[in-house]
């Protein structure tokens, strides 16, 4: 019988010395593929389950100096040179369909995949290269995506794998799938820290694809059904959309009656994604949209502070 | 090939002024060869989704239908803000978003409506989608527009007049309002790629200085540039800047490692942008950074402006007007004459056909040989370089 560490996942990204996503300094995973679209994604290179081209254009040499993309085995079309004094290669991401192995013919590695296929065993094994830090920072373990929660038996089986070498777990989600997967994993997991972009479902519809009515459900079901587990639910607050009172007292109610809800955190949004989306061939869609600013911020967490009984001082 | 009964007319994504004179002129044209002519609602989307829509997502582009279009417009068909059957968003039955090829299910309906042939009105990424179609079977001839004149392999692509017009008219204000308020106007004007749309709507008006995509343009010359013209009897000054333009000796562009370090948490695969270059990637900045960057350099007041998104709108001028008619026509003799997987260029003074995958992936810049920057110098505009 097969270990349940040999199944296979779609891994982004693997990061050392994390240390926003839970307590302590952690490992964070990052999966790929994501069910909502969230036009703020910071993080555009994890939404699509499928691998992706990743091109870099600032790493690359040139067409005279080099040129190898320009040429079989590369689709044709699919890289090609502007006229002018710059002839480093640009990417045209809708003929860019290469493999790894293409890929890998890059000498300065500007041409990239986004994704790779890798065993639970072999996240594992990255995870616990820093076991010793987890233990000395109360740290572990987050897995996070895209959306972690798509690859329920990958997820399950890394967190699996590492609580049974002692590791702290946690998992950072949006909620959007079938219970029955956020029930699987959920049982591995120590820490579930989950996002409440809007409580409106027309303007969650609008602003990510979906509306949240079956998000809100998992989300009860698990403080309910898992009262042992910790959650820490966010906002990636975004003025215009979301950084209002309204909001935030919404978000407040929603968790009230749940004492394993622990803290409720607002991210501020920041454009820092957007340059990825360029390596990606992408149209960044909200690229007119402000920064929270420091005093709204501080006024919008004092209500949250307020709440939870804390002193705002002492944050 | 297979004998051309009923034609399809396409329409990519964005607005350009006067899109129903090409419409005008390839309907006309087919009609004359006995073709029918309908036109595909919202871009692909009427035969992806002709559930939503009346009459199955088309509309019968008959003589009738022709008659009562106004040339001037562009409301003969709707637009969609994505024109890409090949990653189609949908939700699937686990209510989860997706993307999704269509690309089978549009060639189906295609079939099934008899349309033997599609005339794609495309720009951008537009052009690769309709390769990939053509790759799968379709036969079509593309269209050029682009209001910022940027696609390769054609002179002058249609709805470029009309924006040029406007901008230079929106220019002649902004350096009365300079010249009166004794100020320096810096002027953003559409081109994220190419400087066409700043060149010559700059030089038309006498600007002081034009920047270009092309040319990253060093901002301590820009300054000595604009004092050496600004005096007691000129106290004012105009610059035109394009939207993708890029900057040297501008102040404030190194990132301190904290905020690299807030960057990598948020973002984990964000990379530290190259330092000593300053690249616009957002439309509208590029007005607001220059005239920050100058007003520090300079005593005379900086107004920054954005004509941006105001350029895509309106009516064509007399000759897209002229172009689109002719675009349209051409595009039924490239059919006629049993053409597929071409674009119509526009080669003073003829309509050439040119191999789609040949433009796709070009982009029309400014060369430095370039009659227009000539031009620009022998006047005394600063072009960047």
């Amino acid at each position: 019988m097969e270990n349940y560490l040999d199944i296979k996942g779609r891994v982004l990204n693997i990061q050392r010395y994390c240390g926003e996503d839970g307590p302590g300094t952690r490992t964070t995973v990052f999966v790929k593929g994501c069910s909502l679209r969230c036009k703020w994604c910071s993080n555009p290179e994890s939404i699509k389950q499928k691998y992706e081209l990743d091109y870099d254009r600032k790493l690359c040499k040139g067409a005279a100096a080099c040129g190898k993309c320009l040429k079989e085995p590369f689709p044709q079309g699919a890289f090609y040179v502007v006229d002018g004094p710059d002839d480093k290669v640009h990417a045209n991401w809708d003929l860019a369909n290469i493999t790894e192995e293409m890929a890998g013919l890059c000498p300065t590695g500007a041409i990239g995949i986004f994704g790779r296929e890798m065993t639970a065993r072999a996240v594992l094994d990255e995870v616990l290269k820093d076991e010793s830090m987890y233990r000395n920072t109360g740290g572990g373990l987050t897995i996070s995506g895209g959306e972690c929660l798509l690859q329920p038996d990958f997820t399950a089986a890394i967190l699996r794998g590492a609580q049974e070498s002692g590791i702290h777990t946690a998992i950072e989600t949006a909620g959007n799938v079938p219970w029955a997967y956020m029930e699987k994993v959920l049982q591995y997991v120590d820490l579930m820290l989950h996002d409440n972009k809007l409580m409106d479902a027309e303007r969650h519809k609008k602003w990510t694809g979906v509306d949240n009515k079956r998000i809100l459900e998992n989300f009860k079901k698990a403080y309910e059904m898992f009262p042992e587990k910790q959650f820490i639910t966010r906002t990636p607050t975004i003025p215009g959309i979301n950084a209002t009172e309204e909001h935030i007292r919404a978000v407040l109610e929603f968790i009230r009656p749940y004492k394993n809800v622990i803290d409720y955190e607002l991210l501020p949004y920041h454009r820092y994604g957007t340059g990825k989306y360029e390596f990606l061939g992408k149209v960044y869609e909200l690229k007119d949209f402000e920064s929270p600013s420091d005093e709204l911020l501080q006024h919008l967490r004092g209500i949250i502070d307020e709440a939870f009984g804390r002193n705002t001082q002492e944050k | 090939m297979k004998e051309i009964k009923r034609v399809a007319i396409a329409l990519g994504a964005g607005f350009t002024p006067g899109v129903n004179a090409i419409i005008m002129g390839a309907a006309i044209s087919a009609h004359r060869l006995g073709w029918q002519v309908v036109g595909i609602i919202d871009g692909f989307e009427g035969l992806l989704f002709p559930e939503r829509y009346p009459n199955k997502g088309l509309i019968d582009l008959n003589a009738d239908t022709i008659s009562k279009l106004n040339p001037l417009e562009s409301d003969a068909m709707g637009t969609a803000s994505m024109v890409d059957p090949f990653n189609v968003r949908s939700i699937n039955d686990l209510d989860m978003v997706e993307e999704v090829d269509m690309s089978d299910l549009l060639l189906q309906n295609l079939k099934k409506e008899n349309i033997d042939a599609v005339i794609a009105i495309m720009m951008g990424r537009g052009l690769s989608i309709l390769h990939k179609l053509n790759l799968k079977g379709l036969q079509s001839v593309c269209i050029p527009r682009s209001v910022e004149n940027d696609m390769a392999a054609t002179a002058v692509s249609f709805g470029f007049n009309s924006a040029l017009s406007f901008t230079i008219e929106m220019l002649d204000r902004a350096k009365g309002a300079a010249k009166s308020a004794h100020r320096v106007g810096v002027i953003e004007v559409l081109g994220a790629k190419s400087g066409w749309l700043a060149l010559q709507s700059g030089t038309a008006v006498l600007a002081d200085a034009v920047i270009m995509p092309e040319y990253p343009c060093d901002v301590n010359r820009l300054a000595e540039h604009l004092k050496s013209r600004i005096n007691r009897d000129r106290p004012y000054g105009l610059v035109v800047v394009a939207e993708g333009a890029s900057f040297t000796n501008l102040s404030g562009t190194t990132t301190s490692e904290k905020s690299m370090a807030l960057k990598k948490a948020l973002s984990p695969l964000a990379k530290e942008e190259e330092s000593g270059q300053f690249v616009i990637n957002r439309s509208g900045k590029a007005a607001a950074v220059l005239s920050n960057a100058l007003q520090s350099m300079m005593t005379e007041e900086i107004f920054p402006l954005v004509l941006g998104p105001w350029t895509r709108g309106g009516s064509a001028t007399a000759v897209d007007r002229q172009l689109g008619l002719a675009y349209g026509s051409a595009s039924v003799r490239a059919l006629q004459s049993g053409q597929s997987g071409t674009m119509v260029s526009f080669m003073p003074p003829s309509m050439q056909f040119v191999p789609l995958i040949d433009s796709l992936n070009k982009v029309r810049t400014v060369q430095e040989e370039s009659y227009f920057i000539e031009i620009a110098r022998s006047l005394g505009i600063f072009t960047g370089e």
